[in-house]
């Protein structure tokens, strides 16, 4: 029992990063839900796509394994284009598989979305090969940083990064919501789509925003999964999909603070259960976790409760 | 009139030419199949076909995405090679071990079903989607710390299958085998939508409250339909499983599922011909375009969205020559054109048909009885201390303006919502707690105000569905037909036929095998109505029937709910707001303001009463 209390701090840092990661994914499945009430199926692939985009910038910002550009630079860089990629292909879905379905019955949608899922994922096997990519993030961190020691917790910079960059970026999207004119029409939209349109707010507009930064959001996390576990497959987008879900369904599916906590607790929760329980069946505790949550309170820790409709 | 197809219980000799045609080539083509080769994708082809054939019940019947179809399919497999193998040195023979894996994975799908079937569309989906996961990080862990699946090696050499004396194995026997499987499976499908199970479903699958209101217990049905797919779905694991003479976690991942789907969507949901169809197309192309097969997945992708874009019901849907065709709705029996306002008056007296309900009682006895009922949405009460009662045989009206409350005491005594205090008591019973499809059951229906019909149902079949509360047939004997669902089939249509009549022409003849969706607002109306008396009600709820109706039609509707009075010894509670209808035919009148009873009694006294007046029209100043 004493060495699992020792590695407590240590694990609590893990599942923050973890947790960090899980909740950009969870924003871009709440912020979507909250507006078109699907849930978009493909959205572990754009996380996955965003992880490839920041392996290929990363490549070609290397030589030998060394950066040709400042460090920072180059994390930088990769963020970018990973948001980039990500957001447009987020685009790019919405306009293709999702917008001719918008009047059709909810089960179409789903299977819709169930195809961009399986098409994007196999898109990047036939590409890229069934093989791991690597990001050689050696030269990125100084060795003075690779790895940091306080007390007996062992953490890298690079934690510490992922930390800060998810933490800002979550700001970052609750000024836009909160204070812009932008982010007015997104609570507009999401609270009544039709009440919106007739208010003047361009609706389809709105929808494609909304795509656009859910999906530059799973980019990012994708690519800083990368850069943290330094490595990328096809297959990722499919477990990161499902813990995303889980943590936007945790927080409450449609509020954008629900999924920010529910991706914090739930990194938290797997790390622990990885100590406490077991490394094979942590999975599993997620996904007992997601279908309680489902079972017993389906709109999460901070969701509301909605009478049905007659 | 086209014969009801869609009720008849017994083979029509063309459909009998047609089995022996279709039998004829599953018999012949293991015969000429040009080497094993394709021996092997032909009998692939058959436990493919019954994979799509039990997913199309649960999600084409039911409309349930179930993402962890595939998992029941692993269930039936492991289930058949734990017990036919040396894991467990069990070694039973075939015809034994696959009925257990069958209805071991039924029972998987019972209990995965009763966690999650109240969640709806994408919920449930996610669900199944994480059970499925579940599933197969069982299967790849499970071989520690004792060895039960194998794990990543799996589970291999099975029994030979042996019916007494012969043993089956050559790849010809298990061709035969499976496709005689198969058979029985398409059969099952065929007369399981073909009957008071697959109306439900399509009920529920178009209008889950609506389909609840008629007294179809929603939550049963859908388990139903979990645990049939189940079923089917674990046979075809246990049969795949010897075919292959062995199981691995692969054979029962993401990706099989997709391919499932992609079948049973191909084919269109629901669409037992298309399913069929859509299997055999997706297991005999790949094999056909083989060398490029690291497109297949990605193609299956693009397949799933192209098909919701352009075809959502399938590749064989609005097909000419495979579709039924349906009368044209501008034309009657002869051919001859007519409007349909025309024939109502043409049409002679309705015959009377239904059995008056009063037998069990006097008129003039309390049969409904509201008590201090109250019913808030967070700080909004919609409903507050409501009492009131109501005798057999009377039309009480609800007036009140927009937002008193009245469709909520709607909801309230239909078992919707359950009160937030106080008490609804039906023939001395408190039915306050029943679920809707119990309260239905009960005796009380309703139509709804913003019309909630079937619409890609057809009429008669959306009156159909009100009897299900009324008929008893279970699965069993549905699939062997036996003499009580023919009983009640019979019984179902006469009646529908009947109950359709009341309304003259305007909802007969032609018009009973035409969508719902086709009919116009008043007929819609017409046909909820309809749809109420098929339940056997003591009480009908009618939410503004007349709402979208002309002057004449009003007054046409008003005389008909007075007939369901007058004749059939029908209680009504009836909300409306055109007061001409409410003074025509009220024995009483309740007015609601909101959320609260101001005032009641006969139409002149309310009509006259400050409060109202002032309710309508606002107070008066000064």
């Amino acid at each position: 029992m004493d060495a699992i209390w020792q590695q407590l701090p240590q694990q609590l840092i893990n599942g923050l990063t973890l947790g960090g990661v899980y909740a950009l994914i969870a924003i871009g499945y709440s912020m979507v839900y909250g507006i078109l009430n699907m849930l978009n199926f493909a959205h572990g692939e754009v996380y996955m796509i965003g992880g490839f985009a920041g392996w290929w910038t990363l490549r070609l910002l290397s030589q030998n394994g060394v950066p040709i550009l400042h460090p920072l630079a180059v994390i930088s860089l990769i963020i970018v284009v990973a948001m980039g990629v990500s957001g447009l292909l987020g685009m790019l879905i919405e306009r293709i598989a999702y917008r001719p379905l918008r009047r059709a019955p909810r089960i179409n949608l789903l299977l819709s979305a169930l195809g961009v899922s399986i098409f994007l994922q196999n898109l990047v096997l036939n590409y890229q090969g069934a093989k791991v990519r690597f990001f050689h993030i050696g030269g990125l961190i100084p060795d003075s940083l690779q790895v940091i020691r306080i007390g007996p917790v062992v953490f890298s910079f690079m934690r510490v990064l992922v930390i800060v960059i998810c933490l800002t970026l979550m700001a970052a999207l609750t000024l836009v919501i909160k204070r812009t004119r932008l982010g007015k029409a997104m609570r507009a939209t999401a609270q009544d789509v039709e009440a919106a349109a007739y208010m003047g707010i361009d609706v389809d507009r709105i929808i494609v925003v909304v795509f656009l930064i859910g999906s530059a959001l799973g980019g990012v996390a994708g690519a800083l999964v990368g850069l943290l576990f330094t490595q990328v497959d096809y297959y990722m987008g499919f477990q990161a999909g499902l813990k995303g879900f889980t943590a936007a369904v945790l927080g409450g599916i449609g509020n954008i603070g629900g999924a920010m906590l529910g991706g914090l607790l739930l990194g938290l929760i797997e790390s622990l259960a990885v100590s406490f329980f077991s490394a094979t069946y942590k999975d599993v505790v997620t996904f007992i976790i997601l279908i309680l949550v489902l079972i017993f309170r389906p709109w999460g820790l901070m969701g509301e409760k909605q009478p049905e409709k007659v | 009139m086209p014969a009801d197809t869609s009720f008849s219980t017994t083979t029509s000799p063309r459909v009998w030419l047609n089995w022996l045609v279709f039998a004829a080539i599953l018999l012949a083509l293991p015969v000429i199949m040009p080497n094993s080769y394709w021996l092997r994708i032909y009998a692939l082809t058959g436990i493919y076909v019954m994979l799509a054939l039990g997913l199309n019940v649960v999600a084409g019947f039911a409309g349930l995405l179930d993402l962890a179809y595939v998992a029941f399919f692993g269930i039936g497999a492991y289930t058949f090679a734990l017990l036919s193998s040396s894991q467990f040195n069990l070694h039973l023979p075939f015809w034994l071990a696959l009925p257990i894996a069958a209805v071991v994975t039924m029972a998987c799908g019972f209990v995965l079903g009763s966690t999650s079937i109240r969640l709806k569309g994408d919920y449930l989906a996610i669900v199944t989607l994480a059970f499925a996961q579940i599933f197969k990080l069982l299967l790849l862990n499970l071989d520690q710390p004792i060895n039960i699946t194998g794990g990543v090696n799996g589970i291999y050499n099975f029994d030979v299958i042996a019916f007494g004396p012969w043993q089956l194995f050559s790849p010809q026997a298990y061709a035969y085998l499976i496709w005689g499987a198969a058979c029985l499976i398409i059969i099952g499908s065929f007369r399981i939508k073909r009957s008071r199970y697959g109306r439900g479903w399509e009920a529920i699958r178009e209008d889950e409250l609506a389909a609840a209101a008629m007294g179809v217990n929603t939550v049963w049905m859908k388990l139903m339909a979990f645990a049939g797919g189940a079923f089917v779905a674990g046979g075809a694991g246990a049969i795949f499983a010897s075919f292959q003479d062995s199981v691995f976690p692969n054979n029962f991942d993401f990706p099989q599922l997709v391919v499932v789907y992609c079948m049973v969507i191909l084919g269109g949901l629901g669409n037992i011909v298309g399913v069929i169809g859509g299997a055999v197309l997706l297991t005999v192309l790949p094999e056909l375009l083989r060398e490029y097969g690291a497109w297949r997945m990605m193609t299956y992708g693009l397949i799933l969205v192209l098909l919701m874009a352009l075809r959502p019901r399938g590749l064989f849907s609005h097909i000419p020559f495979l579709t039924r065709r349906r009368a044209r709705p501008d034309k009657a029996v002869g051919n001859r054109l007519q409007a349909s306002t025309d024939l109502y008056y043409a049409d002679a007296q309705p015959e009377r048909t239904l059995t008056p309900a009063t037998a069990d009682g006097q008129a003039g006895r309390e049969l409904l009885f509201l008590q201090n009922v109250s019913r808030h949405f967070g700080g909004i009460a919609a409903v507050t201390d409501l009492n009131f009662k109501l005798y057999q045989g009377e039309i009480l009206s609800i007036i009140g303006p927009n937002g008193a409350g009245k469709t909520t005491l709607f909801n309230l005594i239909s078992g919707i919502y359950a009160p937030s205090s106080g008490a609804i008591i039906f023939n001395g019973r408190d039915i306050s707690r029943d679920r809707p499809h119990q309260v239905n059951r009960a005796g009380i229906a309703r139509t709804f105000q913003n019309l909630r019909v079937f619409p890609d149902m057809s009429i008669i079949e959306n009156v159909a569905v009100g009897r299900f509360g009324r008929t008893q047939a279970g699965p069993l004997s549905i699939l062997l037909r036996l003499p009580r669902h023919r009983r009640e089939e019979s019984d179902t249509l006469q009646r529908a036929r009947r109950i359709l009549s009341l309304f003259g022409a305007r909802l007969t003849g032609y018009r009973h095998h035409q969508r719902a969706s086709a009919l116009s607002y008043a007929n819609r109306r017409r046909l909820e109505i309809a749809r109420a008396l098929a339940t056997d009600p003591k009480i009908l709820l009618l939410d503004e029937p007349s709402a979208g109706m002309n002057p004449q039609e009003t007054i046409e509707i008003t005389r008909f709910i007075r007939q369901l009075r007058d004749r059939f010894g029908l209680t009504i509670l009836l909300i409306e707001h055109k007061l001409n209808l409410v003074r025509e035919i009220s024995d009483r009148v309740i007015v609601m303001d909101y959320g609260r009873r101001i005032a009641g009694g006969s139409y002149a006294e309310v009509a006259c009463n400050p409060r109202v007046i002032d309710a309508y029209l606002g107070k008066q100043r000064g």
